[in-house]
Formats: C-alpha cells, structure tokens, sequence
C-alpha cells in the first residue's frame, strides 16, 4: 500500500487559560491515502473543528499543539515547523475551505487578483497564465462564464458561488490535502447537493485526499470513504464509513444515528441521547461518554483505550455488537 | 459569589487592584461627605463660631476656640478640613443629583427614540446632537448665569449640559438590542411598547450607560466647580469646593497655598477615583474586549 | 379586543387558521440625504422585495403544519405574518375567526405565539428565566402574580427542565435548555398555534431529537397547532401531518406530508426531495442531480412561474403565466402548470 500523504499521531491541542488547561483534541490519530476521504463527525464542543485547525497549524495562543503530537504531510513533519514554511506549504500543499467563504476571501480584491496572488504565492508566474488558470478552475467548480467573473469582488457572488470561489482557491496550487470544515452548513440544500457533487468530483480526478469536517451525518456519508466519530475532543470510533453507520461498535455513534429523524417512523418518538454535551473543563474521568450511556458500569470510569482492529476501531469497553463478558 | 451576572461582574471587577482601590476610595470620600458632621471639628456654616482672629492660619494652627486646624484656615477663620467635609457633601450632591437626573431623562429619550424609530427618532437625536456640538461649559455657564445662584437652577445647568451624553449613548446601544430577538420575542407576546422598552431594552442598555454615568458625574462635579469658580454657581453661604478654591485664589501668590490647594487635592483625588472606576467598568463592559 | 363572528359556512375544523391572499412587500426606506443625491443623479435602488406573495393556507385545529423552502423563500416572513409580528399588506389572517392584527399592525391576540430560531438570542439574558415565562401571563392577567410561581414551575416541569431553574439566568444553560425555556414561555400564554420558526437548526443532532421528541409529546398532550418552519426536510417530515413547499415568496404545493414524500407533484419539490443528502448505511454513494442553477434574486423574480429557469420540464407557458394553486385530482395543492400531467400513480 503507498504511503499515506497525510499521518496523524497523538495530536493533543489544550487551551491553557487561569483555571488550568482544557484539552480540545486528546490524542487524535488518523491516517489519510490518496484520494481517499476522511468524514470528521461530531457535535458541537467534540474538536473536530480544532483538529482539522491543529492539522494545519492555525492555533493561536492560549491554544497549544502538546509535544509528542505528530501531523506527517508527504512524509514531512509539520509540528513544530516555523511559521514561514507552514505558511508557504498551506495553500500549495494542504489547503482549507471553511463554513464562511469570507474566512478565505478578501472583500477588496478581484477575485482574479486574489487568484493571482495565490498563484504567485507559490511560484513565478505571469498575469497572462494565471488569469487563464484562474479562469479555468472557477470554471471547474462551476461558476458560469468564469473569465468575466474573475474581475468581480466577493460581494457580487451569492453565497452559494462564494463558496465555490473559496473551493476554486483550494484546489488552484493542486494541493495533496483539503481540510474542509463545514463547507456546506451554511448552503441551503439544492446549493449543497451542487457542491457536494462537484466536491467528489474535483477530489476523485485529481487525486486529492480530503477531510471532511461536519455535523451532519447524511452529507458526511454521502462524501466520505471512512469516518472518524468524535466525542470530547476524541475519536470514539472509526472506520469504512458504511461499517460506522450500518454496524456502529461505540454506543455514542450508534445514538447520534438513532436520533436521526429518517432513522423512525414519522411522529414517533426519537430514539434521543439524554443529557447534553459535556463541558470540556469538567469530563468524567474515564469514558467521557459514560453519564449518557445506556451500556456504561463500573469499568467505564476508567479510560477506555483505542481498539485497533484495522481497519476498524473504537473507545468503549462495552462496545455493541459483543456480548458482554 | 453568587452565580448571578451582578456577582460575576464584582468578582470581575476586584480584579483589577487598582480599579478597587479607586473604588474603596470613593466609598470613603462618600462616607466622609455624607458623615461629615462627624468627622468635621467645626461646622463651617455657623458663622457664629468663626473669629477672624483665627483668619488664614496655617496648616497645624491650634485656634483660639482649641481647635486643631489640620489644614489651616480660610480668610473667614474657618477650619479648612471641615470646609473640604461640607464642601465635598455639597459638590457631591450637585453631582450626583445632575448625573442621576440627566441619566434617566437622557436614557429614556435615547431608548425611547431607538424604540420609536422614523421621524421621532430624528428629531430627538438631531437635538441631541446639535447640543453636543457645543461645549458643555457654555451652555452650563449660559444657563447657570440665566437662571440665577441657587441648587436648582445649577442643577438644571448641569443636566442642561450632560442629557444628551446619556441619550446618544442610549441610543446607540438600544438601537442594536432593538434588533435582537429577545425583544421582538416581547414584543410577539404582545406586551405594550413601554414595557418592553424599560424591562427589556433599557436593563440591555445599562452597561455602556453607567460608564458614561461615573464619567459624566466626575465631569459634573468638575462643571460645578468651575462655575463655583467664576461665580454662578451656587452662593457663598453654601461653599463647594470649587468656590473654596476661588476664595483661595487671591492668596495663592502671597504664600498661604493651602486655602486654594488641600480643596484642589480633594477635588483631583475624587475626581480621578470616579474615573480609575470608569474606566475598569468601561474595559469589563466592553463586548469587544470580552475574552 | 375586537372578536369577528366567524363565518357561518366555514368550517372551523379545517380553517382554524386561514391566511387570504396574504401578501407582504419590504420596500427599502430611502433616507433624505439619499433622496438628494438621487436629484443629483445617483442611482436609487427602489425594487421592492414581495417577500410573501399571495399566499392562500389553511391550518386544521390541532394540525402540524410544516413550512418549508430555501433561504429568501419568505417561510420565516409568513410565520412572522401569523404570529402577528409583521403586518400583512395585502390578505387577512384569522384564527378561529378573529383577525390576529388590526389594520395598523397591531396584534389583537394572544392566541398564537412564536419560538424563534437561536434561545441564545430570543432570552433576555438580564431577566430570569422564571420572569421570562411569567412576563407575558401576568401581563395578560393569564395568571395572578402571586401565582406565577406554580405557573412557571409548572411549564418548567412541562418542557422537562427542573422547576427550581426559575431563579436562574439564561447564560446558565445550555442551548437545548434554553430551547426549551423560550418554548415554555411560548406555553404560558395558553396559546392555540405555535409558529415555530427553525427551533432546532441552531442544535445539535442528539440535543435536536430532545426538542423533536418535546414538541410531539406537547401535540399530544395540549392539542396545538403548529406552523414549524424549518429547512430541515427530515424533521419536518417526522414531526408535520401536511407540509407547505414555498419558492421565492409563493406556495408551490401543499398536502400530506407522506403523499409529498411518496410522489412530489411539483417540480421544484421533486428536486428538493432529491437533493437531501441520504444516509449511507451501505454500498456507494448514490449520485444525486442536483437542481441546475442557483436561487434567482427575490428582488427581481423571473416572471411567470418563478421555478421555470430551473425547471427540467417547463415550457413556453410557464415563462408568462403564474400557475395558480390549485387542488388535483389527489387532494394537492399545486402551483404548476403541468402538475395533471400524468404521474406515477398515487398510493
């Protein structure tokens, strides 16, 4: 098998702060192949943001990337890199494309402008080919008479193709990796479907590996190969994205799906998850996941340890789908 | 403390040393000028009790009626500290009367002109800032020379001159709560107009108001003395600090400073405490600033 | 309060809340100084946005209706018609019969009540919450004040939170809390309709199903009538007896929500159907075809049907003439030239 172009190991971000630290990523570990899409699920509060912002190396203080944390791109180890050559490897590299499209744009440019710039960022180039280069991947993402646009700012396009500008400026350098944070939250849902084809598209002809980060089940298995389900700033369970939602092992994982609407009949009941989301400053000791869970004993006050089972793997002591010892 | 925002916010707040310093400081000055019959040796308004002979003496001067005078005496033979006393309650109570006073006319007609919107908002807020393109200090001075000496015509100067600081700034932040949901909520009940604007628009407004609010009465107490000063303020028998300062003024070059400097002192000490507490209040009320 | 005889030939089963014609137009508010500048030449923006555009809807007593529509389709505008927060320009709103507002706007009743979107922002955060809840009744004199108290514990105990969170302040509780604390304000007012406008977008998935599973128990416990505005297909089909389609300010098809989902009449409600992302619990994405095109700007809608640009199967008449809503052979509501064009067979 090749090598993965992109190697997470332990990466633990805390936020240090008078109180003490609190941990938002705890010890998050994935591997990405090329091409292939990884689907980072999670409620609000379970640092999938923070993991796909620690990836690529937007943490701002009081916010720090803990020693022993490993992110490889291309082999390359990205923590503990200097700003300099972080910078000049995100956009060219590994690129992001955020909920708010405005995140990347700049509403005084031309988009061409903005385009250009990102070109040049990473290597000599005339006006000529990169406004034909621009043009040409607008028009890949979909815009409509792409050329004309270029001369337009931010503010001219709606929401919808903002988003794809952003998208377009991702991809512009070909870069190995696309963080995606919630790219298609804030689309209503025809806008979405557009993108979401146009998404899966662009990542399989190039070869792009892409993570996913979303709230939303459905849109996260309609895109990804695999997913990573985050609780509490872990992943409590991964895997090939039909074996987490068709079999889930995590108790979590199997209630997010139950409280799907599409998952009962209509005026039923859902099948909910009690209590709410846990603050970060005060987990339970052992499984965060314990004072909501239906399975959980004595045992589950202590840390549950990752279960590799490759490809397939979980936190729980319990997990579904086994009869208890 | 008390999970309440009200307990939040002190606890906030004495963080900051030097902010509860300057706050300690005026509860102090406040207690001084509202006790201060007790704490004064002589009662400076019974002119009875003054002899000239004890006219202009210097700080640690032992009078003729054995009193210790602390920080001297004034050109009528009165005991200087208990002078700064009465003087402090007297610029005090013209401040916080005019502040209290412009706080609510200026709150109600900002929020209430936020609230009303269209042509009453214009009108309201174009006068507002029509009299704030002038200096206070004229228009205080103007009024107070119109209106004659006296606590109620000063009083009227003053808020006269502050309102409209109060109204912009109720203005501004009723406008943006006007937008939020909780009061369109309030208002879909329905509840009438001026409830929703005094239980639930006005509280929304506080924070920027009393900041305004402990600037405006340093300033108001400051506006009074500098009318005391040149004289329209209030009459002689009832001597602020300001009019304690002038009274010393004309001594000030012959040597005997302490007429007009221990009533400046009081007047720096009071008014920069009010501010170092403004100015906290400002940094933790400040939504922009909030980590 | 005004109280209108009801219509003696109406029947108040099905017409408990009636909408005519309801029509509502943001026109821009030009100030003077821009007035001015228009006499010098500058270019004045005066198209008028019909955000609501001759809506006909009717809601049964203790019926879920759900509203649904993209963005700037003007469902959150109707809602806020109903609720009697937004006059009407054109078209009358009653339930039960009586007028909701009077022709100044004024709203005249209690009887219908809002939940609005985010409980961050609908709560005032310097009011307890038990003050919240009490405001409205003892305004009203729903309630005495000495015995709001048992009243607000009462709707605290209701919407499940603990009836001691009366002495607490909104900042205290989290979102699905705080959800439920704006819905029990909303309860207190012994309403008959609830316009609920997105009350579970801004949660979370399981927090989501909380507030879904509250809303059903209410239905079945108080009988409401909901009008639940959402953009969220999913919800909207479990929790709502008949849905509402809209497009660009105008109802493009109404009817039960499972004959909707089973064989979507209108063009525009096929491919929204479609374009919900499902679940992939095994095999391969299935491709989705998106709708072509983007959202036309509700200032300047495209004439004739509005969907036509999109629409895979318009034709010449769709381009000039606005399809009327009208009831097909299955017991719709279609706005749609074409809509009794043969379809797949019903049931």
């Amino acid at each position: 098998m090749n090598p993965p172009v992109l190697s997470v190991r332990g990466l633990t971000t805390r936020f240090h702060n008078r109180a003490g630290a609190v941990t938002v990523v705890d010890g998050v570990s994935f591997d990405l192949a090329r091409g292939e899409v990884i689907g980072l699920v999670g409620e609000s509060g379970s640092g999938k943001s923070m993991t796909g912002f620690s990836l690529i190396g937007l943490i701002d203080a009081p916010g720090r990337i803990e020693a022993g944390s490993s992110v490889k791109l291309e082999g390359r180890e990205l923590i503990g890199l200097p700003d300099r050559d972080l910078r000049h490897l995100r956009g060219r590299r590994i690129s992001m494309v955020f909920q708010d499209p405005m995140m990347t744009l700049n509403p005084v440019l031309t988009i061409g402008e903005q385009m250009r710039l990102v070109l040049a960022a990473h290597g000599r180039i005339d006006r000529a080919s990169a406004r034909a280069r621009s043009a040409e991947v607008l028009g890949r993402v979909g815009i409509p008479d792409p050329t004309a646009r270029l001369d337009a700012y931010p503010h001219q396009f709606s929401g919808g193709m903002r988003q794809r500008v952003a998208i377009a400026i991702a991809i512009l350098n070909r870069p190995a990796v696309i963080v995606a944070d919630e790219p298609t939250t804030a689309l209503d849902v025809s806008i979405q479907a557009q993108i979401l084809a146009e998404m899966r598209r662009l990542v399989a002809e190039d070869g792009t590996a892409m993570i996913w980060i979303s709230h939303d089940l459905a849109t996260v298995s309609s895109i990804a190969d695999r997913l990573c389900v985050m609780y509490a700033g872990r992943i409590v369970e991964h895997g090939p994205a039909t074996e987490v939602l068709g079999a889930p092992r995590h108790p979590y994982t199997r209630g997010l799906l139950d409280s799907l609407p599409s998952q009962s009949e209509p005026g039923a009941d859902l099948r909910q998850i009690p209590g709410a989301t846990p603050s970060l400053a005060a987990l339970p000791p052992g499984c965060p996941f314990e004072p909501r869970c239906g399975r959980a004993d004595p045992v589950c006050t202590t840390r549950p340890e990752d279960v590799e089972a490759p490809p397939r793997g979980w936190r729980c002591h319990h997990p579904l789908g086994e009869t208890a010892a | 403390m008390r999970d309440t925002p009200t307990g939040r916010f002190l606890a906030e707040f004495a963080e900051n040393r030097v902010a509860a310093f300057a706050a300690v400081v005026v509860v102090a000055i406040l207690l001084l000028a509202i006790f201060a019959p007790l704490f004064a040796p002589q009662d400076p308004y019974d002119l009875a009790s003054l002899t000239l002979r004890d006219a202009r003496r210097p700080p640690g001067w032992v009078g003729s009626t054995g009193i210790h005078h602390l920080l001297g005496t004034d050109s009528q033979g009165r005991d200087l500290l208990s002078a700064i006393l009465y003087g402090l309650r007297i610029s005090l109570e013209m401040g916080l009367a005019a502040g209290a006073l412009a706080f609510v006319i200026g709150a109600l007609l900002g929020t209430g002109a936020a609230y009303a919107g269209g042509r009453i908002e214009a009108l309201v807020m174009r006068i507002v800032d029509l009299q704030l393109s002038f200096p206070a200090i004229l228009l205080a001075f103007v009024l107070a020379a119109l209106l004659g000496q006296g606590r109620g015509p000063l009083i009227t100067a003053l808020v006269a001159a502050q309102y409209a600081y109060f109204a912009r700034t109720a203005h501004g932040a009723a406008a943006s709560e006007r937008q939020k949901d909780y009061v369109e909520a309030a208002l879909s009940v329905p509840l009438a107009a001026p409830r929703v604007v005094l239980r639930h628009i006005l509280p929304n407004c506080l924070p920027p108001l009393i900041v305004v609010a402990t600037v405006q009465i340093a300033a108001a107490v400051s506006l009074e003395a500098t009318l005391s000063f040149l004289g329209v303020g209030l009459p002689p028998t009832e001597p602020s600090l300001g009019m304690l300062i002038s009274n010393g003024f004309q001594y000030l070059l012959s040597g005997r400073y302490w007429i007009s400097i221990y009533p400046g002192v009081a007047l720096i000490i009071l008014i920069v405490a009010i501010n170092l507490v403004g100015d906290q209040l400002r940094d933790q009320l400040n939504p922009r600033l909030k980590r | 309060m005004t109280a209108q005889l009801a219509h003696p030939t109406r029947d108040t089963a099905t017409d408990f809340v009636r909408l005519d014609r309801v029509t509502k137009i943001f026109a821009p508010e030009v100030p003077l100084t821009r007035r001015i500048a228009g006499l010098f030449g500058a270019e004045i923006d005066l198209r008028i946005l019909r955000a609501v555009d001759a809506v006909d809807l009717t809601i049964a007593r203790g019926e879920a209706l759900g509203l649904v529509g993209e963005s700037g389709c003007g469902k959150s505008t109707l809602g806020r018609v109903l609720a009697g927060i937004h006059r009407a320009d054109e078209g009358t709103v009653e339930i039960d019969g009586a007028a909701v507002a009077d022709r100044d706007g004024r709203k005249l009743t209690t009887r219908v009540q809002t939940v609005f979107q985010d409980p961050f922002a609908s709560l005032d955060p310097r009011m307890r919450i038990g003050e919240t809840i009490a405001e409205g009744p003892i305004a009203h004199g729903l309630v005495r004040r000495r015995e709001a108290a048992a009243t607000v514990a009462d709707w605290l105990r209701r919407v499940g939170l603990d009836p001691a969170f009366a002495k607490s302040f909104p900042h205290q509780f989290s979102g699905g809390q705080r959800q439920r604390v704006a819905i029990a304000r909303a309860l207190a007012m012994k309403p008959d309709v609830i316009v609920c406008d997105e009350p579970v977008a801004s949660l979370d998935v399981s927090i989501q199903a909380q507030i879904v599973n509250l809303f059903l128990k209410l239905r079945r416990d108080l009988g409401l009538t909901l009008l639940f505005i959402s953009h969220d297909l999913g919800v909207v089909r479990h929790l709502c007896d008949r849905v509402a389609i809209m497009y660009l300010g105008r109802i493009v098809e109404v009817g039960p929500a499972a004959a909707i989902w089973r064989n979507p009449r209108h063009p525009y409600t096929r491919a929204l159907l479609d374009s919900v992302p499902k679940l992939r619990l095994a095999g391969a994405p299935t491709p989705v075809i998106p709708i072509s095109g983007e959202l036309p700007s509700p200032l300047s809608p495209p004439k004739g049907c509005h969907f036509h640009p999109r629409c895979p199967i318009a034709v010449e008449r769709c381009r000039t003439v606005r399809p009327p809503l009208v009831r097909t052979v299955d017991g719709r509501d279609v706005a749609c030239h074409l809509a009794d064009a043969p379809t797949p067979a019903p049931l």
